[in-house]
């Protein structure tokens, strides 16, 4: 597809350009004292940090599913060409998530929560605040695009406190730069400023002090008083204040954002910034509601990402390529941030190389909410935690939680269970895991009139214009072609089944001399469960 | 006993100064530092809530010697004599802190834009585009009960510091490229096509500040100040004058005189005085707006022409006209009938569109299109869409076909007026869906009616009465009769003889607002009594306490608009005021809101007339500074 929108975006850094700047050498656990604990790299290397980037609505499987494939040898999908280039510096993983489905928001509490019922304890990333963000000047980040949904609040929340709370979040980009970096009593010129400031309107209040009433006079003590304070207030920042590790007055505020485009980009802009400076070493940001709403007309598309996201129900070639157009945007802005990361030099290395980067979404099919091959990336070396550059297909379907209980271990957070999880996932730092494995199974095709029984793989076609249209591939024939209902696609979970063999029975109606399912009566699975009927 | 200072003294000794003065004083209420020989401004508040408790009953203690019923009748009928019957004159000047909403509106005014807060305002979603409403601490209802009545809220070093983050953001939003067409309005002039915020002119600077403190200030900025200013930017070009510039702006919106009210206003003090003509101009802006005057108004404030009964007229008619006027509906309507209960009815968005704004459009449309007073009781017009218009079988047919765009699962869209040509028990405020969801039930519906509408102060009901369930836990009893037994109980008739038939005229409605009756029943809100659907009988006929009976709301509503009519009108003449002049009325400000109350009456006047009578009122006009 062609990328109309630019990428190219300008730095705020002033003189900086281009990848790995050549910035001064910045020791920023001098700087901040940063405990041994978060020190993975050995004593003197720079700290890890925890992001999580959230796509909304899912996916279309057949665009982003690796199929085939070895650990170290493997073909991105073409979802993923967007950020292909940094193939190296990714750990794909795949078969995460469980057998059923998901409602929207049971798969945006699962995606840091590890399980939709752990609703009573903090998310992945305020366990991990809890543990490295304590020495920065902002614990964490909590960020986002799009307004709350009160239908279905959890849409609009992946991120959850000790209590399982939902925690506020922030999507203005200007007023995070301004949290970080312009506080007006954190920075020294600032402090200043608001020094001269102070006085210059204390003098204009007493002389409008001289000529007012009783009345006003009461209110302008008041003010006065308040003007006082504030003074004070500096004073004791000034005695008390450290000297910065950067000079934050070099940084350029982000420009004020007049589309999404632009506000996502200074949004991830900011995120390397506040993860480079050690403002924070935990953020999160979520694309949009896991439901979202949003029209992405700058891409041309007029209708709303969660209506086109059910591409079987609302399906024709037009919304198709409308959904695949968000979802590449959405896979542009994670290219963008693993570039902005690794623009930025942290002693040995890049800021993505001390960086474990959480990339994915709620629901594997955005129609019928599997929650099964739920797309999930790690991205960085996480200071060594993660051996990337390489294609992990778990041989068992794996719970989120698994894999969150592994990265709490890897950031050295004491814990042995998580949610529904006491089995960290294996493999991520190259230590052994078991790898799907093709098994041999048997195809052929029953055929009486009227009926079929197929057993064979099931694909979906790779032809958008039949998006909906399924095949069961039999060795040594033509595959079967399934065009069912979402009644039928929907009760017997066709999209959990895709890509491993079935037996599929139901009613023939032949075309063009191909065969041709149109409804399906039974549907068992050769290796595995057959019953989709399992809340998830 | 008779109603007289004397008589009043007694009154005190016999029953009062036990406990509030002579030794004790609880609850902070002394009698011994009021004299009833000498009543003064001053005393009202404590004398108020005296007539109050004793008219209620509340007082002396339930344990204490009390008045006989001819004792207490003397007390208030001597309140009424002192306090009712004062003379008008203007409240005390104070200045007053603008609220979060005046202070948003009023700095978009001068800068020509919003500071916003960017967030993606997907349909079914909640945002708040507003930078300063998202970080502006709620603002605490005054003692009125609106939020303009700022005076008990103190300005705080959080505020400080909103404000000084507000002031930097917006002026150095002014020199960001996208807002060159607002700078260039502060400027005066146009500005060259390369010009950039570092080639600003000495000429440019000096402009821009003083239009800039005009503005902002809301009266021409004293010379002496704008001297000053214009001394520190002397002879700096580039980035440092630059820097001045911003550093001056910025002063002037930290400044007491930019938020707050009337501090600049000249004064006498000790002299009853009218207000000048940029105060005058103020008070018409911030109680229609909830904004500063506009350049046209400020024109005639600045040539005193606004002070001409003609202009002064033609500007409040246009005030009123603007689209702007919908504040009066969005703010002043929603605090004073407490709207935002709605909020926590529905929870999707396009919902709580559509529900929340058929009582806020269809009050704009009364504020806004001279519509008589008491239609707010009754009335022929509401406003509905796609989403309400199943309330309106019969008329539904009135509104534009909705055609659903591709692609949009639900959406917000504008009410439509309609007639209610055919659909009955809808017309009016009181039937709407919206305030009937608020307000579950017939003593919660009965009471908000009593308080908001009729504008009785009923007090608090007492702490020892159990909840009505308990009391009456007997379930062969109908609800209507455990609140009939509750009633039985002299200290709770005293309310509930008002509140209840009122809430169980609605009866007929459910909780979500809709009638409770089935479809079969064509004669639903007429009826007197039936079976809903679920076969419980329903009656909403009822008895108020002036004696006057009704079968249902049809006939409780003729009461309202005919033997009700004048305590409806004083209500909302008492709330118009209080919301304007941004204060609690006090004692002198009775014969202001008699005065108008009868002219209103008499005339079935409109809301327009009611304004135009708040606006030329003697507390809107004039002041009195103090010593």
């Amino acid at each position: 597809m062609k990328r109309n929108w630019s990428i190219d975006r300008r730095t705020f850094l002033r003189g900086a350009a281009g990848a790995a700047l050549p910035l001064p050498f910045l020791n920023l656990m001098e700087a901040s004292g940063a405990s041994d604990a978060t020190n993975l790299a050995g004593d003197e290397g720079p700290p890890v940090r925890f992001l999580s980037l959230f796509k909304p609505n899912g996916v279309h499987p057949p665009s982003w599913n690796i199929n085939g494939g070895t650990e170290h040898d493997f073909r991105m999908s073409p979802l993923m060409a967007p950020f292909s280039q940094h193939k190296d510096d990714l750990l794909i993983l795949d078969n995460m998530g469980d057998y059923g489905f998901s409602s929207h928001a049971n798969s945006t509490r699962r995606f840091l929560s590890g399980h939709h019922q752990n609703t009573n304890q903090a998310s992945l990333d305020q366990i991990l605040a809890d543990h490295i963000g304590r020495e920065t000047r902002h614990r964490s980040l909590e960020l986002t695009t799009e307004g709350l949904f009160p239908g279905q609040i959890g849409c609009s929340y992946i991120s959850y406190g000790p209590g399982g709370e939902r925690l506020p979040r922030e999507s203005d980009p200007q007023l995070i730069f301004d949290r970080l970096f312009r506080h007006p009593m954190a920075v020294p010129s600032k402090r200043r400023e608001m020094s001269s400031l102070l006085d210059r309107v204390s003098d204009d209040a007493k002389s409008l002090q001289r000529k007012a009433g009783s009345e006003d006079r009461d209110t302008l003590e008041e003010y006065l008083s308040v003007v006082r304070d504030t003074e004070k207030r500096i004073e004791r920042m000034e005695e008390n204040a450290s000297p910065p590790s950067i000079n934050f007055e070099d940084l350029e505020r982000p420009p004020l954002a007049t589309n999404l485009d632009d506000q996502v980009n200074a949004m991830i802009d900011l995120i390397a910034l506040a993860l480079w400076t050690d403002s924070t070493r935990c953020a999160t940001y979520m694309l949009g509601n896991s439901n979202s709403r949003m029209i992405f007309d700058f891409l041309g598309v007029k209708e709303q990402h969660h209506y086109l996201s059910h591409f079987f129900r609302n399906f024709s070639r037009e919304n198709i390529d409308g959904l695949l157009k968000i979802s590449l945007w959405h896979m542009e802005k994670f290219d963008y941030l693993l570039t902005r990361l690794k623009s930025f030099k942290d002693q040995e290395g890049t800021l993505l190389d001390h960086t474990v980067v959480l990339f994915g979404s709620g629901m594997g099919h955005s129609d019928n909410h599997t929650a099964q091959r739920v797309p999930t990336i790690l991205a960085g070396k996480g200071g060594g935690m993660l051996k990337t550059g390489r294609y992990l297909r778990y041989a068992e379907n794996q719970e989120l939680g698994n894999l969150h209980l592994a990265l709490m271990q890897g950031f050295g957070v004491p814990v042995d269970t998580f949610a529904n999880s006491s089995k960290p996932i294996q493999g991520l730092d190259g230590s052994p895991f078991e790898m799907y494995q093709e098994r041999p199974f048997e195809s052929w095709i029953k055929l009486t009139s009227g009926k079929i029984t197929v057993q064979g793989r099931l694909v979906m076609s790779e032809n958008l214009d039949e998006a909906k249209t399924f095949y069961m591939e039999v060795e040594g024939k033509d595959p079967v072609r399934v065009e069912v209902s979402f009644r039928d696609f929907h009760n017997f979970n066709l999209a959990y089944h895709v890509g491993t063999p079935i037996t599929l029975s139901g009613n023939r109606s032949d075309k063009n001399g191909q065969l041709l399912m149109t409804k399906v009566t039974e549907l068992k699975s050769v290796f595995g469960k057959s019953d989709p009927r399992k809340a998830g | 006993m008779e109603p007289t200072a004397e008589g009043v003294s007694v009154f005190l000794e016999k029953y009062c100064l036990q406990c509030h003065g002579e030794g004790k004083v609880k609850g902070k209420v002394d009698f011994t530092t009021v004299s009833a020989s000498r009543p003064t401004d001053g005393d009202f508040d404590l004398w108020e809530l005296a007539s109050e408790v004793v008219d209620y009953e509340e007082m002396p203690p339930e344990e204490e010697k009390q008045p006989t019923v001819e004792e207490r009748a003397a007390f208030l009928q001597w309140y009424r004599n002192v306090y009712e019957k004062v003379e008008a004159k203007p409240g005390v000047f104070q200045p007053r802190r603008l609220s979060a909403p005046e202070y948003r509106n009023t700095m978009r005014s001068v800068f020509g834009f919003d500071l916003e807060n960017k967030v993606i305002a997907a349909e079914q979603t909640v945002t708040e585009p507003s930078l300063i409403l998202k970080l502006m601490p709620t603002d605490p209802p005054g003692e009125s009960g609106y939020i303009n009545d700022t005076h008990a809220a103190s300005l705080s070093t959080h505020l400080w510091d909103q404000y000084a983050y507000f002031s930097e953001a917006a002026v150095n939003q002014l020199f960001a490229r996208v807002r060159r067409p607002q700078l260039e309005d502060l400027v005066g002039k146009e500005l060259p096509g390369d010009f950039t915020p570092t080639s600003l002119t000495q000429t440019q600077a000096a402009a821009l500040l003083e239009n800039f403190a005009n503005r902002a200030f809301r009266r021409p900025i004293p010379e002496e100040m704008l001297k000053e200013k214009l001394e520190k930017i002397a002879g700096l070009s580039g980035n440092r004058l630059l820097r001045a510039v911003k550093f001056e702006m910025r002063a002037v919106l930290m400044s007491p005189a930019f938020f707050y009210r009337g501090m600049m206003m000249p004064q006498s003090p000790g002299k009853q005085q009218s207000v000048d003509s940029y105060e005058l101009a103020e008070r018409l802006s911030y109680f229609f707006w909830e904004d500063m005057p506009d350049e046209e108004l400020s024109r005639v404030a600045s040539d005193g022409s606004l002070n001409e009964p003609e202009v002064f007229q033609a500007q409040v008619l246009r005030l009123l006209e603007s689209p702007r006027a919908r504040s009066l509906a969005e703010s002043f309507a929603v605090q004073w009938l407490v709207l935002d209960e709605i909020d926590d009815v529905y929870a999707d968005p396009t919902q709580l569109h559509a529900f929340k704004n058929q009582p806020i459009d269809f009050l704009n449309y009364l504020f806004t299109e001279n519509r008589p007073v008491m239609e707010i009781i009754d009335s022929e017009v509401t406003f509905a869409n796609y989403i309400t218009a199943s309330i309106y079988p019969k008329d539904r047919h009135q509104l534009a076909k909705y055609v659903k765009p591709k692609g949009i699962e639900r959406a917000s869209v504008p009410n439509q007026k309609i007639r209610l040509e055919k659909t009955e028990g809808r017309g009016g405020l009181l039937t709407m869906p919206a305030i009937l969801a608020m307000n579950h039930g017939p003593i919660i519906r009965g009471t908000w009616t009593l308080r908001h509408i009729l504008g009785e102060h009923l007090g608090e009901p007492p702490a020892d009465i159990p909840p009505i369930e308990s009391t009456a836990g007997d379930r062969s009893l109908s609800f209507r009769e455990k609140f009939a037994r509750h009633r039985s109980d002299a200290a709770c008739a005293r309310c509930h003889d008002k509140i209840d038939p009122l809430g169980f005229a609605f009866e007929a409605y459910n909780d979500k607002g809709g009638f409770l009756l089935g479809r079969d029943k064509k004669a639903l809100p007429k009826l007197v009594s039936g079976k809903s659907s679920s076969g419980n009988q329903i009656d909403p006929s009822g008895k108020l306490p002036t004696g006057e009976t009704f079968a249902n709301f049809e006939e409780l509503k003729q009461i309202l608009m005919t033997s009700r009519r004048e305590d409806i009108v004083r209500n909302i003449v008492e709330q118009v005021l209080s919301y304007a002049l941004c204060r609690d009325l006090e004692a002198y400000d009775a014969p202001t809101v008699d005065s108008i109350t009868e002219t209103i009456v008499n005339s079935n006047g409109s809301w327009q007339d009611l304004f135009l009578e708040v606006v030329n009122s003697l507390p809107f006009r004039e002041t009195v500074f103090p010593e």
